[in-house]
C-alpha cells in the first residue's frame, strides 16, 4: 500500500517481495482454516450417511429416539436445545445489556475497568465448575421453588437454561459494552446540549445507535450457549423423547429433557461406536448442532457488520 | 547459536514427551471398579514412578470399546464380557480378570424408606420400569410419585439390573426416564429428590439419605444386599468386578493387574466396600 509512495527503486522491490510472502502466507492460513472446516463438515456428512438413508427427513422431524429399536428422531433434542438457549438468552440478554449500559454510560472510567475485569474473570471459570454448582445448589433451589407444581425433580430445562445464562453473561456484557462504547461521544454531547437528560440520552441516542452491536452480542452469546455441554449435562435430567404436547406451553420447561449436546456427551456416544447406523445417528446430531451454531454465528457477524456500516 | 540450541532443546523435549507418552498406562470403564483402580494407580505412581491415566467415560461398555479401539490397555467392567461384545469386536481377545464382587442395589430416598417401602419383588420392579406403577402408594409406601432415575445404557449397573428383570438386556423394553451416569450422580440425585429410585453399586449406599431395598422372593422372603448374601449369590443382583485386557496382560498392564490381585490390592477392594476374592472362596462360587 505504501510501496508506491516510497518511490526509490531498490527498496520497493524488497518490500514487494515481503508483501508477496505475507500475502501468500495469509492466503495459505485462510485456506487451511476453510479446509479444516470443510473437512469436518465432510466427515460429519459421510459418517452420518447411514442414518439419513435409514430415516431420511424423519431424522429431523421424528419425535422418538429408541436406539435399540433403531428409531432415531431428533426433534425433542432440538426442542431442548432451543428452549434452554432461549432461557439463557432471556437472562443473559437482559442482565448483560443492562450491565453493559451501566458500565459504558454510568460508571466512571476507573470503576469501569474493575467491573470489566470481574466480568471477564467470570468467563474464565471452567464450565464443569458451573455444572457442579448447578448440581449442588441450583437444582435444589429450583426443586423447592417449583414444589407446588409437582415437578419430577430439580433437573429441568429451566435449570439448564439458568446455568447457561450465567455462563454466557460475560460474552454478552463484553460485546454489548464494546457496542455502546462505539457510539461517538459527540452524539451524547449533542443530545445533552439539546436538553435530554442522561436516561433519555441512553434510551433515544445510545441504544438505537448501538442496536446492531447489541444484537450481535446476544447472537454470539447464543452461539456459545448452543455448543455448551458439560454444565447443562449435569442439571438437565437427560431424558429422551420429551416432545411437548403443546409447543408453547411452559410446563415442559420445568420437566427434564435432553439437548443435542447432552446427548452427544452421554453414554450412547460410547456404545454407538461399532454400529454404523447408531453411530451415524450420533454423528448426525453433531452435524445438526454445527449447522445451528454456524448459522447463529454468521447471523451475529452479519448483524454486527451492518452496524459498522451504518 | 542460541537459536539452534533452543531448537535442539525443543526437539529433545518433544522426543522425551513422546517417549514418555508411549509408556502411559491408560485405563477406562466402570465407575464402580474405578474407585479401586484409581487408588491402585496412585500407589503405583509413587512406588514405581509409573504413568497411569484412569477415566470412566461410558462406563463398562465404554471401557470395552476403548480397549477394542486400542485407546486403553485395560478396561474396567462391572458386568461380564458378553457375546455381543465378542461379535462386535471379533479381533479382540477379551481377557477378563476378576478382582472382586459387588451388588447392584435398588436405592430409594429417605421419604420412601421411612414411608415403609423396604423391599421390592422382581415383578414390582418390572412394573416400575415399564411405568405401570407410578406411585409408591401402590407398593405400600407414601402417597408420592415414583421418580425413577434410570442408569445410562451401557453402564454395568444398568446391564445387571435389566438382566435381572428381563433375562437379557436386549429384551428390555425401550423406556425414557431421566438418566444418571456415574455412581456419584445417582447417589446425589436420589438423596435430593422425594420419591426417588435408582440403581447403584451397593457399597455406595450411605444409609443416611439413600437406602438399599431388599429383594422379595416368591415365598415372601427378603434378601438384602449385605456381604453374606452377595458372597453366596442369594442376592440376585450380585456381579463380578473385573479388569479386562486384550490377550494376557503385559508390561505396565501386567504390573497393575498383579497389584490388584496382591494382598495390598485386595485390601483396596475391601476398603471400598466390595468383597475381595478371598471372601468368596468356598461359598459356591467358581
Amino acid at each position: 500500500m505504501t510501496v508506491a509512495a516510497l518511490g526509490t527503486s531498490a527498496v520497493p522491490r524488497r518490500s514487494w517481495r515481503r508483501l508477496e510472502i505475507t500475502r501468500l502466507a495469509s492466503l495459505g492460513f485462510t485456506l487451511f482454516g476453510i479446509a479444516v472446516l470443510a473437512y469436518i463438515l465432510g466427515l460429519l456428512v459421510v459418517q452420518s450417511l447411514p442414518v439419513w438413508r435409514h430415516a431420511g427427513a424423519g431424522y429431523l422431524t421424528g419425535t422418538e429416539w429408541y436406539f435399540r429399536d433403531q428409531k432415531f428422531g431428533i426433534l425433542p433434542m432440538v426442542y431442548g436445545t432451543v428452549a434452554v438457549s432461549v432461557i439463557a438468552i432471556a437472562i443473559a440478554g437482559f442482565l448483560g445489556v443492562g450491565t453493559a449500559i451501566f458500565a459504558a454510560e454510568v460508571l466512571p472510567r476507573r470503576w469501569r475497568l474493575g467491573l470489566k475485569l470481574l466480568i471477564e474473570l467470570l468467563a474464565g471459570i471452567p464450565s464443569v465448575v458451573y455444572g457442579i454448582l448447578g448440581m449442588l445448589l441450583l437444582r435444589d433451589w429450583i426443586y423447592r421453588a417449583l414444589e407446588r407444581w409437582d415437578v419430577w425433580s430439580g433437573d429441568t430445562l429451566l435449570t439448564g437454561g439458568l446455568v447457561l445464562g450465567v455462563m454466557i453473561l460475560p460474552t454478552v456484557v463484553t460485546l454489548a459494552d464494546d457496542a455502546l462504547r462505539g457510539v461517538p461521544s459527540a452524539q451524547r454531547q449533542a443530545a445533552r446540549a439539546l436538553g435530554l437528560n442522561r436516561t433519555e440520552t441512553i434510551v433515544s441516542v445510545c441504544l438505537p445507535q448501538a442496536l446492531p452491536g447489541l444484537l450481535a452480542a446476544v447472537l454470539l452469546g447464543l452461539g456459545r450457549a448452543l455448543g455448551e455441554t458439560i454444565a447443562v449435562f449435569m442439571v438437565i435430567g437427560r431424558q429422551d423423547n420429551q416432545w411437548p404436547e403443546k409447543l408453547l406451553s411452559l410446563r415442559p420447561l420445568v420437566e427434564p429433557g435432553q439437548t443435542l449436546t447432552t446427548k452427544l456427551g452421554g453414554a450412547e456416544t460410547f456404545i454407538a461406536h461399532a454400529e454404523p447406523l447408531h453411530w451415524g445417528a450420533i454423528v448426525g446430531l453433531a452435524l445438526v448442532l454445527l449447522a445451528l451454531v454456524l448459522g447463529v454465528t454468521l447471523a451475529g457477524a452479519l448483524v454486527g457488520r451492518l452496524g459498522d456500516h451504518a | 547459536m542460541s537459536k539452534r540450541s533452543l531448537l535442539s532443546i525443543l526437539v529433545t523435549l518433544l522426543l522425551l514427551s513422546t517417549a514418555a507418552a508411549a509408556e502411559v498406562l491408560r485405563i477406562n470403564g466402570s465407575t464402580t471398579v474405578n474407585a479401586v483402580v484409581v487408588e491402585a494407580a496412585e500407589i503405583l505412581r509413587t512406588k514405581k514412578g509409573m504413568q497411569i491415566e484412569v477415566d470412566t467415560q461410558g462406563g463398562s461398555t465404554g471401557g470395552i470399546s476403548a480397549l477394542a479401539d486400542g485407546r486403553v490397555q485395560i478396561g474396567m467392567i462391572s458386568r461380564p464380557v458378553t457375546d455381543e461384545d465378542k461379535t462386535k469386536y471379533p479381533k479382540i481377545q477379551f481377557h477378563p480378570i476378576a478382582i472382586g464382587e459387588d451388588a447392584v442395589a435398588i436405592i430409594v430416598s429417605r421419604d420412601v424408606w421411612d414411608g415403609g417401602v423396604k423391599a421390592l419383588t422382581r415383578a414390582q420392579a418390572q412394573q416400575i420400569y415399564e411405568s405401570k406403577v407410578k406411585n409408591w402408594k401402590e407398593l405400600g409406601g407414601p402417597d408420592q410419585r415414583i421418580v425413577f432415575f434410570n442408569k445410562e445404557p451401557g453402564r454395568g449397573t444398568w446391564e445387571v439390573f435389566v438382566h435381572w428383570l428381563y433375562g437379557d438386556a436386549k429384551k428390555a423394553p425401550s423406556v425414557s426416564f431421566p438418566e444418571v451416569g456415574a455412581n456419584e450422580e445417582a447417589r446425589t440425585k436420589v438423596a435430593s429428590t422425594r420419591g426417588a429410585l435408582s440403581q447403584l453399586s451397593s457399597s455406595w449406599v450411605d444409609n443416611k439419605k439413600t437406602f438399599a431395598l431388599g429383594i422379595k422372593g416368591d415365598q415372601g422372603q427378603v434378601v438384602r444386599p449385605d456381604p453374606a448374601h452377595i458372597a453366596d449369590r442369594s442376592y440376585p443382583l450380585s456381579r463380578t468386578l473385573s479388569v479386562v485386557t486384550n490377550g494376557e496382560p503385559q508390561g505396565a498392564a501386567k504390573v497393575m493387574v498383579d497389584f490388584l490381585l496382591s494382598p495390598e490390592g485386595q485390601a483396596l477392594v475391601r476398603k471400598h466396600g466390595y468383597l475381595a476374592l478371598a471372601d468368596l472362596h468356598g461359598k459356591g462360587k467358581p
